[in-house]
């Protein structure tokens, strides 16, 4: 199936075959998978991805009509994992076949923009506190401290694709 | 006696759900009904880490987008609370 919202794996080579069709040349595939950001709660070990069912599908669906009418093509891929995923996992599998590769990067690249924006799924960071080393007493430890060696973690948001 | 008239299901996505520890709440329609930017109001009261997410949440009545909060809700009616998308 184009549309897909699945507790399973996804499948790279699976996406692939069902891009496969006569006089399609140009074929753009995009996986984001989960990445080991650090975050306010520390690293990232695993994200947890939820949908809004059946809103979410009927969204995807929304999306894979409106790229076949804008793009010019049948062979479209929207799948999208939910559950735990941890890092290094596929969250997201986006693709198009087209004639050529203008249309199929464009066609890949409104897939996953738009699948970002309006579709009910939500990822909510499962993080690892980072211990950070205790700086070793020596003869400059006085005067280092507040040197920024010992720098907080940057804050910031884990994303996967 | 005022007793409610029914309820509606009120569903919690991501982190508003995390805000309030749940992601169902069975939410009473009180005598005089239920407007939905009422309900929104209620449950911001009640759970005050909630009110941050809400503002930013779009809302939706039984599968559909809410475009006017001053929608009256039903009993039996389901009313999801969306933070702003995330998937990818």
């Amino acid at each position: 199936m184009s549309v897909r919202l699945t507790d399973e794996p996804l499948r790279v080579d699976a996406a692939m075959r069902e891009l496969e069709g006569p006089g399609l040349g140009g074929v753009t595939l995009f996986a984001g998978r989960v990445r080991p950001d650090r975050g306010p709660g520390g690293r990232v070990v695993a994200l947890l991805y939820e949908a809004h069912e059946p809103l979410a599908t009927r969204a995807l669906r929304a999306i894979e009509t409106e790229a076949r009418r804008r793009f010019r093509t049948d062979r479209v891929v929207l799948w999208h994992r939910v559950g735990r995923l941890r890092v290094g996992e596929v969250a997201v599998i986006v693709g198009a076949a087209c004639s050529h590769r203008a249309a199929a990067f464009d066609a890949a690249r409104f897939l996953i923009e738009r699948l970002k924006v309006a579709v009910p799924i939500w990822k909510t960071e499962r993080a690892r506190p980072v211990r950070r080393p205790r700086p070793r007493p020596g003869p400059s430890a006085g005067r280092s401290r507040g040197s920024g060696r010992a720098r907080r973690p940057a804050a910031g948001r884990s994303r996967a694709g | 006696m005022n007793r409610p008239t029914g309820s509606v299901t009120v569903l919690l996505f991501a982190s508003a759900r995390e805000a309030v520890g749940r992601g169902e709440l069975a939410w009473p329609i009180p005598p005089g009904g239920l407007t939905a930017a009422a309900l929104v109001a209620a449950i911001g009261a009640k759970f005050p880490r909630l009110r941050p997410t809400l503002a930013t949440c779009r809302f939706v009545r039984n599968g559909g987008y809410l475009d006017d909060l001053e929608t009256r809700l039903r009993p039996g009616d389901e009313f999801a609370v969306h933070p702003p998308y995330g998937g990818g």
